[in-house]
């Protein structure tokens, strides 16, 4: 009944986006594990990742991967700027006043790109050939993309644990106060974390960017942001590593679900899967409240 | 300390979303008269609005009135258009498509009714592709602004949320962007429809597969999930089976799906002769692309909406060579009064003037150089056949403008126009099918419009 070749194809395709969910999702959950904000803004920062990637390419003939660098300098900017624009007052603000601020911050970059670039849906085609998968032909541009998320995900974690800096960051989640005694400048540490949480996050955007290579607009955040939250649940608010893998098997969930659905007459399985994703969502919270990852 | 950075944070939080509002209505909500001389902001209070308009009115009448000596009188046609979201780019091409028309009218003297000559004004708000923005748009314009005659808003989700409220104001509005057939069916007296209906938009894809090809069996159809895609899809099937293809492949996706590999992959298999599908712009462009990407190969691919736009070979460059879609219109349709077929009438502006007034339009809203898609032409037709209407009419009251088009039968640079009395759906006019070849838009069918041999099979 259920095509083996079918199942096989969505395997691969499942784990490579579910690897791009993986990283879209870190940064929300690093700047929720470090300064306990939810960024509501999330999406927007991946769509200005897009459109870095997007105008270093087809203005400047830069190759995409090499755009990431520019994305994480991006970010780690835009990091700073909001952080001392707005975040560094509203660390220990009541959550609706971060929730707000961030949401007014995406709002603000969706509406800033819109003023420059237009509302128009753009793409542009970086097209490397295709390669075999376990059978399954696949853009080589996927695959390096999915690549570079994972040398992302590692350079993040070098920083965070073979680092002095990344020794203050985890000292910071475990007891701020106790750090501050010891001599760590919180205010200093939430400022790198914040930056360093954009920079993964506005990389991310470059790295889908070329995953997707089309539907690259103002708005095109709105989607990942939804998806980011149910990752980050699924995987336990705070958790990094936690984050990526929830990214991976909801990938794998969101493609198999479908081959699963499609053998079922007169429904359409796309449409569907969502809610299947969603319904997901639903088991793990009343399995396991905290998320699949959490301690 | 604590209290202090509190205040300085809410400080700073407000001028943030200020500041985000600010650009939102630079963007979003744009309110202008055809002469578009101001800009009134959303956040204002309604005194503030009204008083801005009173002005407005005052200023296009002194202006019509030192133009024709005190003759004439202004009739606003009033719209909800999407300037902003996920349509920002077909509600633009409408907005500047409807001016163009409503510009050519007014330089042609207007129009008359019971001998007094009336010069057009058009008055939208950007609805942000939002259905609920729609609804009280449609509302402040019957009932605020007065308007008896409107143009719906762009795609058939919108305008079933628009139509019913114009109906129970007994306004008239001509439906351009809304291609459901599904709407016209809900017994509308005061909706009427200028394009083709989504079930015959493939029927000529359809035929000319037939006529080019009769080997070709097989036919996938993958369309967005959404009522005028699905509309499209089971009217093409229908069509389809009419004319002796199988339909191998019914399936639909997601409207915000970002990734359509799950949908595409069982194409590799099934190696159909005719792929068919789509919705809208981004969805149609992710299509294109992953059609290319998974390289499935098909003798004709057809994809509604976004190949008609030319940021679709920008976008895609190769991936877009040799795809076929249906249109409405294109700049390079050779309708004119001269081809006006029997039984109908010429009326409006040749397909020349149409672009030249849509060049000038574009221009002075800051889009450059470029050419009229056929959302826009279909914007113009709406126009025209309301303007034609209210004249056939001699009546402003919308009944009576109802009535009149049951008998009219337009030829214009957009082709056929006429509706069926009863349901208002659009019968007249046909669909044209246009391919990418080389870089360039070319129309392949029907052969009497035909600027170029199709590219069959696809390369």
């Amino acid at each position: 009944m259920v095509d083996v070749g079918l199942v096989v194809a969505n395997l691969v395709y499942g784990l490579l986006i579910g690897i791009i969910y993986g990283i879209a999702t870190v940064g929300l959950n690093m700047i929720f594990g470090v300064l306990k904000i939810v960024n509501v803004g999330h999406g927007a920062f991946i769509m200005v990742g897009a459109y870095v990637t997007l105008l270093l390419f087809t203005l400047a003939g830069v190759t995409p991967p090499l755009t990431i660098v520019a994305s994480m300098a991006v970010g780690i900017g835009l990091g700073l700027l909001f952080y001392y624009l707005v975040i560094k007052y509203l660390v220990d603000a009541p959550e609706l006043a971060t929730l707000l601020a961030t949401f007014a911050i995406g709002v603000l970059l969706q509406e800033i790109v819109k003023a420059f670039m237009g509302a128009d849906s753009r793409g542009f085609t970086w097209n490397l050939g295709n390669i075999e998968i376990a059978g399954v032909s696949v853009a080589l541009s996927k695959v390096i993309a999915a690549i570079l998320s994972i040398a992302l995900l590692g350079f993040l974690y070098l920083v965070i644990y073979r680092t002095k800096l990344g020794l203050a960051i985890r000292a910071v989640v475990q007891d701020k106060e106790g750090a501050m005694v010891v001599g760590v400048d919180v205010d200093r540490i939430y400022a790198i974390s914040f930056a360093l949480g954009i920079m993964v996050t506005v990389a991310s955007g470059s790295i889908l960017a070329m995953y997707l290579q089309s539907g690259i607009h103002p708005y095109m955040g709105e989607i990942y942001t939804l998806k980011g939250f149910v990752i980050a649940v699924m995987a336990g608010l705070g958790s990094i590593p936690g984050a990526f893998i929830a990214g991976i098997l909801f990938g794998l969930f969101e493609n198999l679900s479908y081959v699963a659905l499609q053998s079922i007459e007169g429904i359409q399985p796309l449409v569907l899967t969502r809610s299947i994703a969603f319904l997901l969502l639903l088991i793990i919270l009343l399995v396991k409240p905290s998320g699949l990852f959490q301690r | 300390m604590a209290g202090k950075n509190l205040y300085l944070g809410v400080g700073i939080l407000i001028i943030i979303i200020l500041l985000a509002g600010v650009f939102m209505m630079q963007g979003g909500e744009e309110q202008a008269t055809q002469t578009g001389e101001t800009t009134p902001a959303a956040g204002q209070t309604q005194e503030q609005t009204q008083a801005q308009e009173t002005q407005q009115e005052a200023k296009t009448e002194t202006q019509t009135e030192a133009q024709a000596g005190g003759e004439v009188e202004t009739l606003v046609i009033g719209a909800p258009l999407s300037l902003s979201g996920k349509y920002a780019k077909e509600g633009e091409m409408s907005l500047m498509g409807a001016l163009a028309a409503v510009k050519w009218i007014n330089d042609n003297g207007g129009i008359t009714v019971n001998g007094k000559k009336y010069m057009l004004e058009f008055k939208y708000y950007d609805d942000e592709s939002n259905p609920d923005r729609v609804t009280s748009i449609v509302e402040r314009l019957i009932t605020q602004d007065g308007v008896k005659f409107l143009l719906a808003p762009y795609s058939s989700g919108l305008t079933a949320k628009a139509a019913p409220v114009a109906e129970r104001y007994g306004a008239l509005m001509l439906s351009h962007g809304g291609a459901s057939d599904k709407i016209f069916q809900q017994g509308y007296d005061y909706l009427v429809q200028i394009l083709t209906p989504a079930s015959r938009y493939f029927t000529s894809v359809l035929d000319m597969v037939k006529a080019i090809d009769p080997q070709a069996k097989t036919v996938a159809i993958v369309y967005k999930e959404n009522e005028f895609s699905r509309t499209v899809a089971e009217g093409a099937k229908a069509y389809a089976e009419k004319l002796g293809f199988e339909v191998v492949y019914f399936q639909s996706y997601p409207a915000d799906a970002q990734d359509l590999t799950p949908v595409l992959q069982p194409l590799k298999d099934l190696q159909p002769d005719v792929i068919i599908g789509g919705g809208h712009f981004a969805d149609g462009q992710l299509l294109a692309r992953q059609i290319n990407e998974l390289g499935i190969k098909a003798k004709l691919v057809g994809i509604l909406v976004a190949p008609a736009l030319p940021d679709f070979y920008k976008n895609l460059g190769e991936a877009a060579e040799g795809i076929v879609y249906p249109s409405q219109w294109e700049p390079g349709v050779t309708f004119s009064p001269e081809t006006t077929p029997q039984g109908y009438e010429w009326y409006g502006p040749t397909v020349e003037e149409f672009i030249k007034y849509f060049k000038e339009v574009a221009k002075e809203r800051g889009k450059g150089d470029i050419m009229p898609s056929y959302h826009a032409a279909d914007a113009a037709a709406a126009i025209l056949f309301l303007a034609k209407a209210i004249e056939q009419a001699n009546s402003l009251n919308p009944d009576d403008v109802r009535q009149a088009m049951n008998d009219l039968a337009l030829f214009t640079f957009y082709g056929k126009l006429k509706i069926d009395p009863e349901t208002g759906l659009q019968i007249g006019h046909d669909m044209i099918v246009g391919q990418w070849q080389n870089g360039k838009k070319v129309i392949v069918w029907p052969k009497e419009a035909a600027q170029a041999e199709p590219l069959y099979p696809k390369p």
